[in-house]
């Protein structure tokens, strides 16, 4: 599954790990992302996150 | 095969510069940057500053990547002219480049306010790289440090100085701190965290003179108070480098002014980021640098293809590493509007702070400090706009259910 990352910070997002402190389970791909969750690293928005290579 | 040219190499002109790729594989890129580094985090300054991690570990992307990326970046490169007539750009060696699309990516300056004008030493602000290592290497002979302005980010540049091993006292002109995110009784508890962390503050503490006196310089404020510190750091805000676009003819303001297109008066000239001025708005925040730049890329590769109708600004922050979440109407108050009611909680041992703003019986904003167990919870019954009435006094109480209250199951 496509990573991302945050343009901002660096922190990676990874869909099979998820951000399970924030509510995100394993296996959510970036997409599906609720719209206000934010970089769990810097607080920024989805928005600031590209695709990895 | 189209000529696009983005002059500054920061977030706003990286973004264009991607997206524009993404869009035209075929475009030529090119960013002139004047600094000497590629693209670097900046919120990460404060984590170099504090010797927590080094120059490179800043970089958003080595210099090979973006030739990798097909974008021929020019670093150490100011641009000297812009000639709109003939869609021609002067570089700072007198020679000139032709464009078909311009982006203006220039950023933004620290603001330095009129006390302040005099170069000092000791005197600094940040901005840039550059501005970082200068702190470093001057701190390193000091004890002490005076911050002017208790923003978000006097306060995180003042945590970094901390962990650097000076004293910091931080001068906030308002009378509390952060007073468009928190009201007094939160601001407290934030200044009782800086207090326990070793950072000192001053508050109602307006500048009027800087002065040096025995080798340390001595700040005066209007009330006749005075601080002397090896250093001063001026965190008193930004002010977008327009000076490029003016002298070119573009019509500016407090930023180059754009349309919802982001075209500049110049219809090939394009401007995004902290340079930027859209509906009398100079954003300044992150997420507007990447929305700008994005949106000006797809009008750039295709005239008037994306409308860009403002940033909401993001409620979630971590201010000097404290979680803090604003919800919906967080900051009325009841000294304007009678019908209001506020819930208020702080707990200073704890570091933690929560308000509820209640109307009509239904909770219609929050603000979270500290602990943000609740977010999701405050922020469904916000939605669901529930009537809580029979609740209303224990909302913030610890023993009480606000999960099965927003989950509607009381």
């Amino acid at each position: 599954m496509q990573k991302w990352e945050c343009t901002v910070c660096g922190h990676v997002y990874d869909p099979k790990v998820g951000d399970p402190e924030n509510g995100i389970e394993p296996g959510t791909p970036f997409e599906d992302l609720p719209e206000d969750w934010v970089c769990p690293d810097c607080g920024m928005p989805k928005n600031v996150y590209i695709p990895m290579e | 095969m189209r000529k696009y040219t983005i002059i500054g190499g920061g977030l706003a002109g990286v973004t264009a510069a991607m997206e524009i790729k993404r869009l035209d594989p075929n475009g030529e890129v090119t960013i002139y940057a004047k600094e000497p580094y590629p693209y670097y985090q900046r919120p990460r300054l404060w984590e170099y500053i504090a010797g927590e991690i080094d120059q490179e570990q800043l970089y958003f992307k080595p210099v090979s990547w973006y030739g990798e990326k097909g974008i021929d970046l020019h670093l150490n490169s100011p641009v000297l002219e812009i000639h709109p007539q003939n869609q021609r750009i002067v570089l700072h060696d007198h020679t000139s480049r032709t464009y078909d699309r311009l982006l203006l990516a220039t950023g933004a300056d620290s603001l330095i306010p009129p006390f302040a004008q005099e170069r000092l030493p000791g005197l600094f602000a940040l901005r840039t790289l550059e501005d970082a290592q200068n702190i470093i290497s001057y701190a390193d002979r000091c004890t002490d440090i005076l911050i002017i302005g208790g923003g978000l980010l006097g306060l995180e540049t003042g945590r970094a100085l901390l962990k650097r091993g000076l004293k910091v006292k931080i001068a906030e002109f308002m009378p509390y701190l952060l007073p468009r995110q928190l009201d007094e009784q939160g601001a407290q508890v934030l200044q009782q965290y800086l207090s326990s962390m070793g950072m000192a503050i001053i508050t109602s503490a307006s500048t009027t003179k800087i002065e040096r006196l025995n080798d340390r310089l001595a700040v005066t404020f209007k009330d006749g108070r005075q601080e002397k510190n090896d250093m001063v750091l001026l965190s008193t805000g930004i002010r977008s480098q327009i000076e490029l676009a003016a002298v070119s003819g573009l019509q500016v303001n407090r930023g180059i002014v754009v349309n919802p297109y982001l075209q500049t008066s110049q219809e090939h000239i394009y401007a995004a980021g902290d340079s930027a001025e859209f509906e009398g708005i100079v954003y300044g925040i992150i997420p507007a640098a990447v929305d700008q730049g994005r949106i000006a890329a797809n009008n750039m590769v295709e005239d008037h293809k994306l409308k860009y109708t403002g940033t909401v600004p993001f409620t979630r922050l971590k201010i000097a590493g404290m979680e803090f979440n604003s919800l919906g109407a967080s900051n009325l108050s009841e000294t304007n509007d009678s019908t209001l009611t506020i819930l208020r909680k702080s707990d200073l041992d704890q570091n933690k702070y929560s308000r509820i703003v209640i109307k009509d019986g239904k909770i219609i904003g929050a603000i979270l400090l500290g602990d943000i167990s609740n977010l999701q919870s405050l922020k469904q019954l916000i939605e669901s706009r529930k009537d809580i009435t029979p609740y209303t006094h224990q909302l913030l109480d610890p023993e009480f259910d606000l999960k099965a209250l927003a989950k509607g199951k009381i």
